[in-house]
C-alpha cells in the first residue's frame, strides 16, 4: 500500500465534506443542536412519577390511601373498566385493586416501566402495612389478555412508524435524487405542470403504503393474537390520510433541498422527534411540559392514537373523524406548502 | 404566428453570483434562429452557451433582453403553450435506473395533449429493440438516444439539443447525427450547442460563435472559413526547431495567407494547396530547412475561433 496515495485519497474525501456545508451541518451541527434540545429537555432533576391506576372503592380509598404519598408515583382512581383500558393503552404501568384480603396489582411485564411501578407500590404498601399482624405482600397477576398487553400497544404504533419512515423517505429522498440527476428540470421543460407532478408523485408512494401497513397488521393479528376490534374501513381510512400526510411532508421537506445529504439530515431532524415522543413505544399522554406539547403537535401521535382506537377498541369512522380531519388538513397544508415552496432545479 | 423566428434573442444579459464574484454568463447577446435550420451555438466553456440555452428553454431567467420562442415570450402566460411545442434534451438527464425504455417514454408522452406515439418516437431513433430495457442495462449512446426521443415525443416545432454527443463513440454520434438530419428533413428547427466542430459542420445550416457572452461570429459553416481568406493548411515539423525558417519569407510566397510558428511546427495557412506547396517547400530547401514531417488540411470553424480570439475552443479539452 502507498502512502502518498492513501493520503491524497484521504485529504480528498475529507475536503469533499468540508466543502458541503449542508454534509457538516447534519453531521456537527445537528447533532450537537439535539444534544442542546434533549438536555434541556431532560435536565430536570426530578424523575418523571410513574403512571398507575387504582380501581376505586370504598375498601380501595381506605388501605390504598398511601400510594398518594409516593412522591414517585402518579396516581389516578378509576372504574375497573377504565383502569383495564388505561393499562391497555399504556396510560399507567400498572393497576392496583383491592382483592378479598390483599391488594392484587396486574401489569404486563415486558412493559419498559412495568418492573418500577410494581417496586415502588409494593416498597410503599410495605412501609404502610408491614407493622400490621395481616400484613400479607400483595398478589401479581400478569396482564396477558389479548388486546391489553404490550404488544397489542406497539402494533398499532409500528403501522404509525411505517407510515412516517416510507412516506417521507419514498418521496423525500427521490424527489431530490430526481433533483440531483436532472430529472426535475427535465420534466419541467414539459408542459407538465407542477400540481400534476407532485400530486402524481405523492399518490403513487402512499398508495404504496396501504399493504405494507396491512402487513402488519396481520402479521399482528395472526402471529401475536392482537385484536382488530374496530372498523377496517376506518384502518384504511387512517392508513390512507397517514400516509399521505406523511409523503406530504416528505415532499415539503424535499421541495428545496439540493443534496441527498441535506435531505437526509432534514428527514431524521424532523422523524427522531417522532419517534421518540410520538407514542410509539410508550405512551405520551404521561408526559409534561414542552414535551407534552411537542408529542400532541405530532401527526404520528394521532395517527397512532386513532390505530389503537379502532384495533384494541371497537371504534369506527365516527369515533376517529376528528384525528382523520385534522391529519388530512395537516398533509393538504404541507402539500400547499410544497407547491408553494418546490424547486425543479 | 407562423411567420415568427423559432428564436429571437435581443440584447439578452445575465449575471450570475459566484460567493463576492459577479460572472457576465450573457453579455448584451442577439440571436435570430429561423425556423427549419439546424442552428450551432459553438464556443469554449464558460462562453455563455448553455445560459443561452437556458433562457431559452425557460430554465433560466435573464436579468434583460427580450426573449420569444415561436412567437411567445416565457412568463407570459403562454408557458405551456411553448413547452408544448418545444421538445429539450438536456446535457444529461438521469432517468430512473430501473425505469425500462417504454416506461419512460409514456412518462413524457402523458404531458403531451397531441404528439408522437411511443412505437413512432422509438422508430425515430431507432430503440425499438430496447423498448423493454432498463436504464442500467443501456449504453451511452442508446441513453442518449432515448433522452432525445422524450424530446421528439410532442412532435416539436424547435429542438433543444445541449451538446447531445459529448463521451459517446463514433457510432453513437453518426446515428444521433442521423435523428437530427431526419427531423430537420420534416422541417423540424434545431437549437444545438456542442464543441465538436466537425459535429456543427456536418448537421448546422448556420452557427454563431460565442465567446464571453457575445456573439462574435454568424454565418454558415462554409461563409465562416471562408472568411479566414484561405481554407487550408499547410504543416511542416522541421528537424530543428531553431532552423533559420524565416516566416517573413514563408509569407511572401504567393498564396500564403498567414504563417505561425508552435515550436518545430511551421503551420501556412494557403489559398490553395497545389500551388503553395511546391513553393513553401522550395524555399525551406533554399535555406537548407530539413522537415521531418509534412501534413495538409481544411480549415475548421477551430481555425475561425483562433482567428476571432487568439484562443483555442477547448483549450486544455480534448483534441
Amino acid at each position: 500500500m502507498r502512502w502518498r496515495v492513501v493520503k491524497a485519497v484521504a485529504w480528498q474525501a475529507f475536503l469533499e465534506f468540508w466543502r458541503s456545508p449542508a454534509a457538516v451541518f447534519w453531521t456537527y451541527g445537528f447533532p450537537l443542536m439535539m444534544a442542546v434540545v434533549l438536555g434541556f429537555a431532560f435536565q430536570s432533576g426530578e424523575p418523571e412519577p410513574v403512571p398507575v391506576g387504582v380501581v376505586d372503592s370504598p375498601v380501595a380509598r381506605t388501605f390504598l390511601a398511601p400510594l398518594e404519598d409516593e412522591p414517585l408515583l402518579d396516581v389516578a382512581w378509576l372504574s375497573p373498566e377504565d383502569a383495564d383500558r388505561a393499562l391497555g393503552r399504556g396510560r399507567v404501568a400498572l393497576t392496583v385493586r383491592w382483592g378479598q384480603e390483599r391488594e392484587v396489582l396486574r401489569s404486563d411485564p415486558s412493559r419498559p416501566e412495568a418492573t418500577l411501578a410494581r417496586l415502588l407500590v409494593e416498597r410503599r404498601l410495605r412501609e404502610a402495612y408491614s407493622g400490621e399482624a395481616d400484613y400479607a405482600r400483595p398478589a401479581h397477576e400478569v396482564e396477558d389478555r389479548p388486546g391489553s398487553r404490550y404488544i397489542d400497544f406497539l402494533i398499532p404504533g409500528l403501522i404509525g412508524l411505517n407510515l412516517l419512515g416510507a412516506g417521507m423517505w419514498g418521496v423525500g429522498f427521490n424527489l431530490v435524487q430526481m433533483r440531483v440527476g436532472n430529472l426535475l428540470r427535465r420534466i419541467f421543460v414539459t408542459p407538465m405542470r407542477r400540481s400534476e407532478f407532485l400530486a402524481g408523485y405523492l399518490l403513487g408512494r402512499s398508495v404504496l403504503v396501504v399493504p405494507e401497513a396491512f402487513a402488519i397488521m396481520s402479521f399482528g393479528v395472526v402471529l401475536w393474537g392482537v385484536p382488530f376490534r374496530g372498523s377496517l374501513l376506518a384502518a384504511l381510512a387512517l392508513v390512507v390520510v397517514g400516509g399521505w400526510v406523511f409523503t406530504a411532508i416528505g415532499c415539503l421537506l424535499a421541495s428545496r433541498v439540493r443534496t441527498t445529504e441535506a435531505v437526509g439530515g432534514l428527514m431524521n431532524a424532523v422523524q427522531l422527534p417522532m419517534w421518540i415522543l410520538g407514542g410509539t413505544f410508550f405512551a405520551n399522554e404521561g408526559l409534561k411540559g414542552p414535551m407534552r406539547w411537542a408529542a400532541e403537535v405530532m401527526p404520528l401521535t394521532h395517527v397512532n392514537r386513532a390505530l389503537r382506537d379502532v384495533m384494541l377498541e371497537p371504534g369506527t369512522l365516527l369515533d376517529v373523524w376528528a384525528p382523520l380531519a385534522a391529519l388530512a388538513g395537516a398533509g393538504g397544508v404541507c402539500f400547499a406548502l410544497a407547491m408553494r415552496l418546490f424547486r425543479w432545479q | 404566428m407562423s411567420e415568427a423566428p423559432a428564436i429571437d434573442l435581443r440584447d439578452l444579459r445575465k449575471t450570475y453570483r459566484k460567493g463576492r464574484e459577479t460572472v457576465r454568463a450573457v453579455d448584451g447577446l442577439d440571436l435570430v434562429v429561423e425556423r427549419g435550420e439546424v442552428f450551432g451555438l459553438l464556443g469554449p466553456n464558460g462562453a455563455g452557451k448553455t445560459t443561452t440555452v437556458e433562457v431559452c428553454e425557460g430554465l433560466t431567467v435573464p436579468d434583460s433582453g427580450e426573449v420569444r420562442i415561436l412567437g411567445r415570450a416565457w412568463r407570459g402566460g403562454e408557458d405551456d403553450a411553448i413547452r408544448a411545442r418545444i421538445g429539450v434534451c438536456l446535457q444529461e438527464t438521469k432517468f430512473h435506473e430501473n425505469a425500462n425504455v417504454d416506461e419512460v417514454l409514456r412518462l413524457f408522452r402523458s404531458c403531451f395533449d397531441r404528439g408522437r406515439t411511443v412505437d413512432e418516437a422509438l422508430a425515430l431513433v431507432s430503440l425499438q429493440e430496447k423498448r423493454g430495457a432498463r436504464q442500467k442495462s443501456l449504453s451511452g449512446g442508446q441513453r442518449q438516444r432515448l433522452a432525445v426521443a422524450t424530446a421528439l415525443l410532442g412532435d416539436p416545432d424547435l429542438l433543444f439539443l445541449d451538446e447531445p454527443t459529448t463521451g459517446l463513440d463514433p457510432q453513437s454520434r453518426r446515428q444521433l447525427w442521423q435523428v437530427v438530419r431526419d427531423y430537420r428533413a420534416q422541417g423540424g428547427t434545431v437549437l444545438l450547442t456542442t464543441h465538436y466542430m466537425d459535429e456543427a459542420q456536418q448537421l448546422c445550416d448556420r452557427v454563431a460563435i460565442v465567446d464571453r457572452g457575445k456573439v462574435i461570429a454568424l454565418g454558415s459553416p462554409a461563409e465562416l472559413i471562408r472568411s479566414l481568406g484561405a481554407e487550408h493548411f499547410v504543416v511542416a515539423d522541421l528537424v530543428d526547431p531553431d532552423a533559420a525558417a524565416d516566416d517573413a519569407c514563408l509569407l511572401a510566397l504567393p498564396d500564403v495567407v498567414a504563417v505561425e510558428r508552435r515550436g518545430e511546427r511551421v503551420e501556412c495557412t494557403v489559398a490553395s494547396v497545389h500551388t503553395a506547396l511546391p513553393a513553401i517547400l522550395a524555399a525551406l530547401e533554399q535555406r537548407g530547412v530539413a522537415i521531418d514531417g509534412l501534413a495538409t488540411r481544411h480549415a475548421t470553424l477551430e481555425d475561425v475561433f483562433v482567428h476571432l480570439t487568439g484562443r483555442h475552443l477547448r483549450a486544455g479539452g480534448e483534441a
